[in-house]
C-alpha cells in the first residue's frame, strides 16, 4: 500500500518534471540567444515623402525607379484637363551600391535637369537590445541645367548644389515624422535672388489601413523668405502601395522636383491659384542578390 | 530520493546547440515564386529524450526582393507585432538513436509551432545524421497560412500559395 503511494508520487514527479523540461528546454535555448539590436524598417514606403528623400534608402543591389509628375495649375478648367496637358516630369533611378549608400542619378523637365546624388544611411533606427531612437541620414546632389542658353554663359553657371540631412523616427506602425535641414548653392541666380539659401523640411506620415498612408511635407527657406516671389513649398497626399509599385498622388504649390528648384524657386502659391496636383510611382527591382554573412 | 534522480538526469542530459540553422522558405503559383532563406535559426536538442526547440527572429528571412520582404513582414507575418517564431516537440522515435556512434536514422518529429501568434500541432519526417560528434538533421514540411491566420487578399491569392513549404537544416554541436 505504501509502495504504491510512493510509486504514484514518484510518478507524479517524474511526469511533471518531464513537462517542466519541455519548456525549460525552449528557455535555455532562448538565453543561449544573443539579443541583438533589431533594425527598425518601413518608416516610410518609399524613398521620397513627397518632394524631398526620406530616411529610406536602397539596400545593396536594389534599384528603384521612379516616374514624377507634376501637372499644371488645376483651377485651369477642364479645357486643360486641370492641369493634365502641362505636365512636367523627372525620371529617377536610385540604386544601392551597399547597405548604406544609395546612388541616385535624374533628369528632370524642369531647367533640363540633370542630376546625380548620394545617400548615406548614417544612423538606423533600432530597437531591442540597443536603442537608436532615430535614423539619420546626409544627402547630397549636383545638378547641371542642360537648356540652350546664352553663349556668355560658362558650364559652372549651370551648376546647383544641395547638401541635406535627413533626421526621422518611427513612433508607432502608422505615424513616421522626419526633419530635413539642408543648404542650397545655385552658381547662377537672378539678380533678386542670392546664391545660398538655406532651408528647413518638415514632413510625415500617417499609416491608417496596412497599404495607404497619408503624407505631408513643408519646407521654409530663406530663398522665399527674402523673395516676395519665391514661396515655400507645402505638399500633401496619400501613398498607395500595391504588389509592385508604390504610388503617391499629392497636391503642391512646387512644380519643381529636384531639390535646389523647390525649396528655392517654388512660384506657385496656395492662396493664389498655384496648386498642382502630382503624382510619383516608384517600383524596386532586385539587380544583385543580397550577400548573406 | 526522487528530487536527487531528478536533479542528476537533468545535470547529465546531453544536449546539442546550433544557432545558424538554416531554414529556406518557397511558395509557387503559375504568376510567382516567392523564396526566401534565414541562415540564424537557433535549435537545441536534448539527447537523452529526444526533446527538441527551436526558435528565430521572422526578420532573419532575407529574399532577394526587398519589396517582397517589406511586405512579407509589414503586411503578412507581422513581425513588429509577432517578432519570433518557436518550435517545440520531440523527436518520437530517438530511443533508435544512438548518438555516440557515427550513423543515420529516419526520424519522426511532433509537436507544437507557434507563428503569427497562432499555435498548431506539426508533425513530420526528417533525416538525422550523427558524424564525429556532430548531429546533422534535416526535415521538410508545410505549412497553410490560412491555418495561422496570415491573411492574403483577395487580389494577391494567385502570387501567393497558401501552402508554404519549409525546408530545414540544422547542424548541431554538443554543448
Amino acid at each position: 500500500m505504501k509502495v504504491k503511494y510512493i510509486s504514484f508520487l514518484f510518478f507524479l514527479a517524474c511526469l511533471s518534471s518531464q513537462m517542466k523540461a519541455q519548456d525549460d528546454l525552449l528557455d535555455m535555448l532562448e538565453d543561449q540567444i544573443e539579443e541583438e539590436p533589431v533594425e527598425v524598417a518601413y518608416t516610410f514606403k518609399s524613398t521620397r515623402i513627397i518632394n524631398s528623400h526620406s530616411i529610406e534608402r536602397m539596400k545593396f543591389g536594389q534599384l528603384d525607379f521612379r516616374i514624377n509628375h507634376r501637372f499644371g495649375q488645376v483651377d485651369l478648367g477642364w479645357r486643360e484637363l486641370w492641369g493634365l496637358d502641362q505636365a512636367k516630369i523627372s525620371f529617377d533611378f536610385g540604386y544601392g551600391v551597399t547597405d548604406w549608400l544609395m546612388v541616385g542619378f535624374r533628369r528632370s523637365t524642369y531647367k533640363k535637369m540633370y542630376d546625380g546624388s548620394l545617400k548615406f544611411s548614417i544612423l538606423r533606427q533600432k530597437s531591442g537590445s540597443k536603442v537608436m531612437p532615430i535614423a539619420l541620414s546626409y544627402y547630397t546632389n549636383m545638378g547641371i541645367n542642360s537648356e540652350e542658353d546664352d553663349p556668355d554663359f560658362t558650364f559652372s553657371n549651370r551648376l546647383s548644389f544641395t547638401h541635406q540631412i535627413l533626421v526621422a523616427r518611427k513612433f508607432s506602425e502608422a505615424i513616421s515624422l522626419q526633419i530635413m535641414p539642408a543648404y542650397v548653392h545655385r552658381n547662377l541666380v537672378n539678380y533678386d535672388e542670392e546664391n545660398d539659401a538655406f532651408a528647413i523640411g518638415i514632413g510625415g506620415r500617417y499609416k491608417f489601413v496596412r497599404r495607404v498612408a497619408f503624407t505631408f511635407e513643408y519646407f521654409w527657406s530663406t530663398a522665399a523668405a527674402n523673395n516676395e516671389n519665391i514661396y515655400n513649398p507645402l505638399s500633401f497626399g496619400f501613398d498607395i502601395e500595391t504588389g509592385g509599385h508604390v504610388f503617391q498622388l499629392f497636391f503642391t504649390n512646387s512644380q519643381v522636383m529636384e531639390e535646389s528648384g523647390f525649396m528655392t524657386e517654388t512660384t506657385g502659391s496656395w492662396l493664389d491659384g498655384g496648386i498642382f496636383f502630382g503624382f510619383n510611382i516608384s517600383r524596386v527591382f532586385a539587380i544583385a542578390k543580397p550577400r548573406h554573412e | 530520493m526522487v528530487l536527487i534522480l531528478g536533479a542528476w538526469a537533468s545535470v547529465h542530459a546531453q544536449k546539442y546547440l546550433t544557432k545558424e540553422g538554416v531554414i529556406d522558405l518557397y511558395s509557387e503559383t503559375s504568376l510567382f515564386v516567392i523564396e526566401a532563406k534565414n541562415q540564424k535559426v537557433a535549435c537545441i536538442l536534448n539527447a537523452d529524450n529526444g526533446e527538441v526547440a527551436a526558435s528565430t527572429l521572422v526578420r532573419s528571412f532575407k529574399f532577394k526582393e526587398a519589396l517582397v520582404e517589406e511586405h512579407f513582414n509589414e503586411n503578412y507575418m507581422e513581425s513588429h507585432l509577432y517578432p519570433k517564431s518557436q518550435f517545440k516537440g520531440k523527436i518520437l522515435n530517438f530511443n533508435q538513436i544512438n548518438f555516440s556512434k557515427d550513423g543515420s536514422y529516419n526520424i519522426q518529429i511532433a509537436g507544437d509551432l507557434t507563428m503569427h501568434g497562432e499555435t498548431h500541432p506539426l508533425k513530420t519526417t526528417g533525416k538525422l545524421t550523427v558524424k564525429s560528434g556532430t548531429i546533422t538533421a534535416s526535415t521538410e514540411f508545410l505549412v497553410s497560412l490560412e491555418e495561422y491566420k496570415i491573411k492574403v487578399e483577395e487580389q494577391y491569392k494567385d502570387r501567393i500559395n497558401d501552402q508554404i513549404k519549409l525546408t530545414v537544416h540544422f547542424d548541431l554541436k554538443p554543448m
